[in-house]
């Protein structure tokens, strides 16, 4: 039950009320049309990302597959011994973007071969003898690449996801705030107040009367 | 103005924090509005694809994304095509609009939701759910507008 704001009973007293209503239903608008496009983007973000971790799991039980492939065929000191030459610095550029008010961040990972790396064909050179390895390598090569684009992706997913999802709480906090307080408040004693001002004009009314009945009888 | 003056001394504490708390509001939402647009040809050349916001902050696009409205449109529509676009939100909850120059938009937001859609007023409109398709293709070439129009 909404307290009644105590304030003097007057007729400025109310015209003040009235614009205090009229503002906490603007910024309630305000306030629920965000909570509608976070929530929205939440949602989205929570499906991209339960899909984004089962893509890595995926990802990920195929690499090991064929690294232990791999591995069996060339032996892992030999295999070790080709994969030291490929190693590279990861590249990501990292970035933020706003959504209605949220910062998040983004993530997008650049190919960190050279370009001169690449064949004609299409197909990268990894830096590794092509002669003293088999597909396997190529296949573990391939699919570790695709684990890192998965892993960035669902760093970006899951951090939007946490933002988004604390942002959610906090203006659902103002929106009920504003819902089931201040507003109902600022009605009752609204109401409270016109009520007030009804019966001091019947008194009003009433005592006319009594003083025209008594200047009639004098 | 001194009326306003005279407004402003007759406000209630209360009334002051309710004031701050909607322009806190609508500072924070808008915060992420780009201070101007670009246009996706020059985007397509820069290292770091980025435009400035209101707050001084920067709104990274993603290069796979720019690729992708490339892609999607020719060459010289490139050259036109500003962004980010700026999605709209009206006093209507179920709707949305896409603020637009010209047929470029139009193009690209019927090829993304694979309807004909119409820019009327320099506007497209589109429903929450279409807005839903929208945003999963275009995360970071479309920003959200609160207009003041909805809390007049």
């Amino acid at each position: 039950m909404p307290e009644i704001i105590k304030v003097r009973p007057t007729k400025i007293e109310l015209i003040r009320l009235k614009r205090r209503l009229s503002m906490a239903q603007r910024v309630q608008k305000i306030v629920k049309d965000r909570l509608s496009i976070l929530t929205m983007e939440f949602l989205e973000t929570a499906r991209d990302t339960v899909e984004a971790k089962r893509k890595l799991v995926d990802e990920l039980s195929k690499l090991y597959k064929a690294i232990s492939i791999a591995g069996g065929y060339h032996g892992y000191i030999a295999m070790e011994k080709e994969l030291i030459a490929t190693e590279a610095d990861l590249k990501v550029t990292a970035g933020l973007r706003n959504i209605a008010g949220v910062r998040i961040p983004s993530f997008e990972l650049i190919g960190n071969l050279p370009a001169e790396a690449w064949q004609a064909g299409g197909k990268p050179m990894r830096g590794y003898n092509l002669l003293d390895t088999s597909s396997w390598l190529d296949r573990a090569a391939q699919l570790s690449e695709e684990c890192l684009k998965a892993i960035v992706e669902l760093a970006e997913l899951q951090r939007s996801f946490e933002l988004l999802a604390k942002e959610i709480n906090r203006t659902k906090r103002i929106s009920n705030a504003l819902e089931y307080t201040v507003i109902p408040g600022l009605q009752v004693t609204i109401n409270y107040l016109n009520m007030k001002f009804e019966e001091r004009d019947r008194e009003e009314k009433a005592r006319l009367k009594r003083v025209k009945v008594l200047v009639a009888r004098g | 103005m001194f009326k306003s003056l005279q407004d402003e001394a007759r406000q209630s504490p209360y009334e002051k924090v309710l004031q701050e708390c909607l322009r806190g509001e609508l500072r924070v939402v808008n915060a992420g509005l780009p201070r101007s647009q670009k246009r996706l040809s020059d985007l397509l050349t820069e290292q770091y694809p980025h435009v400035i916001c209101n707050d001084g902050g920067a709104h990274v696009f993603k290069k796979s994304e720019l690729e992708y409205l490339a892609s999607m449109i020719d060459i010289d529509e490139q050259e036109a095509l500003p962004l980010p676009m700026l999605i709209e939100l009206g006093a209507n909850q179920a709707e949305a609009a896409i603020i637009c120059e010209g047929k470029i938009e139009e193009k690209v937001i019927s090829k993304a939701l694979n309807m004909s859609v119409t820019c009327e007023q320099r506007r497209i409109r589109i429903y929450r759910p279409q807005l839903a398709l929208l945003r999963r293709k275009f995360k970071t070439t479309t920003v959200y507008v609160f207009s003041p129009k909805i809390v007049a």
